[in-house]
């Protein structure tokens, strides 16, 4: 009987368990196929793009569409928001959008319930929207992953999880964002704590809807901080009572997230 | 490249309150209508790719079709507009659009083709459904999104603030737009 199961799980693992669906693959994997009874479990799902397509990130841009989630889960079980690595941007056709290509694993943290046991499925719902300079074709998946309950090693994704969850921007204690409204736009004002650095780092926004979304917004050293003005969106109606951006490359030690609240 | 990045920047311009750009083009038919035709009149534009699931969301529902009836039932005018470029999602010939327009349930004035995009980007269409209300005086009253929901789902539709419907209501009732401009939703035109 062990043996069944265990061959039948390494089959599971060689099929690549993907969904394929219009111009992506849908996969959910686990840093460890063990989970203990109330302790937070990593697990991410995998979207692979077909070449030459791009998915979406929180913020699209223009056009395009986020990724949804519908969790499935045990009863008790609770699942943290899906993380988004830092994102690249590109041009679809005229319009300029955020998301990925190739390959994106999305971070997530479940926490298994008190009185969690035995083997559980976790399953999603996954909707998502792949476009090319041609057209857009949406995606469908229902993914799903077996845990067993016990400690395990880390899994065969374990090491991918980790590097996505590296390229996750992460608040940062000290870290200040401020927006103001200029003539026609919003400047930014950033400071960061210690020696940390923005040189040269392009700040993404998070917040769909507020900034045009044409050029890159990068920042200038400004005495302590660093300072860049973006014109508000076209559709923008008023300027935004609240705004999250992340903040990468350029001299920054990891991604950074940042949040802005007017009169905060 | 360069001088239809130029072109998108000139023509997004427009702005509520703007005079709606003129033009002239073919319907499925062949035949030659345009803006001017309408004169006096409250006069819809909606940008199509019927390939596209955020059209889907609104074709499919019957969402579109609906919206099209009741108002062409008030006099309204409704303009489909497709500027797909020809090889890309959405584009069709005119007489396979005609067939295409009567399977959706297409219940426009008119659907006119625009490939070469020029009627798109002189009004700065960026996405399909991206949906404009001109009025009698040919002013732009609202552009943007049809809705808030900006999503691919059918399902959220019900609960959705339709811009349009609420920008055609006020009109029609003589009173001011409030919401005169939206964030579009949707594909990216297939310029």
């Amino acid at each position: 009987m062990r043996s069944t199961i265990l061959a039948s799980m390494a089959l599971a693992g060689l099929a690549g368990a993907g969904v394929k669906s219009g111009h992506a693959e849908a996969e959910l994997v686990a840093a460890s196929a063990g989970y203990t009874a109330g302790k937070p479990v990593e697990l991410a799902i995998r979207l692979r793009m077909d070449e030459g397509w791009h998915s979406y990130w929180v913020n699209p841009g223009e056009g395009g569409m986020p990724l949804s989630v519908e969790w499935q889960l045990p009863e008790g079980w609770v699942a943290g928001p899906v993380l988004h690595p830092v994102p690249i941007r590109f041009m679809t056709g005229e319009l300029p959008g955020f998301g990925y290509e190739g390959e994106v694993l999305l971070p997530v943290f479940l926490t298994p319930a008190a009185d969690a046991a035995g083997a559980v499925t976790i399953g999603a719902q996954l909707d998502w929207l792949t476009c090319d300079d041609e057209a857009c074709v949406p995606g469908s998946a229902e993914v799903s992953i077996e845990l067993r309950q016990g400690v395990e090693g880390p899994g065969k994704d374990a090491a991918a999880i980790r590097d996505a969850l590296a390229a996750v921007p992460q608040p940062l204690e000290g870290a200040k964002l401020e927006l103001a409204e200029v003539d026609g736009g919003l400047s930014f004002r950033v400071e960061l704590p210690g020696e940390a650095s923005a040189e040269g780092a392009e700040l993404f926004p998070a917040t769909p809807g507020v900034v045009d979304h044409s050029k890159p917004i990068r920042l200038s050293r400004d005495g302590k901080g660093w300072v860049g003005t973006v014109p508000l969106n076209e559709y923008a109606s008023d300027a935004p009572e609240q705004f999250e951006a992340v903040l990468a490359g350029g001299e920054l030690e990891k991604p950074l997230l940042l949040k802005w609240r007017r009169g905060g | 490249m360069a001088a239809a990045v130029v072109g998108m920047a000139t023509a997004s311009a427009i702005e509520p309150g703007d005079e709606a750009p003129g033009f002239t083009l073919k319907n499925t038919k062949g035949e030659e209508v345009s803006l001017s035709d309408y004169e006096g009149k409250l006069v819809v534009l909606e940008w199509f790719n019927y390939d596209c699931p955020f059209v889907k969301k609104h074709y499919h529902s019957g969402n579109l079709p609906k919206l099209q009836e009741t108002y062409t039932g008030k006099d309204v005018v409704w303009l489909s507009i497709n500027s797909s470029a020809e090889g890309k999602q959405g584009h069709l010939p005119a007489s396979e659009m005609a067939a295409r327009c009567a399977k959706e349930g297409n219940k426009a004035s008119a659907v006119l083709l625009d490939p070469s995009g020029k009627v798109g980007k002189s009004y700065g269409a960026k996405t399909t459904p991206h949906l404009y209300v001109i009025t009698t005086e040919g002013k732009i009253a609202y552009m943007g999104g049809i809705d808030d929901k900006k999503d691919a789902n059918p399902e959220s539709i019900a609960g959705a603030t339709n811009y349009v419907a609420a920008a055609l209501d006020s009109l029609l009732a003589g009173e001011e737009v409030e919401v005169k401009q939206a964030q579009p939703y949707g594909c990216g035109v297939k310029y």
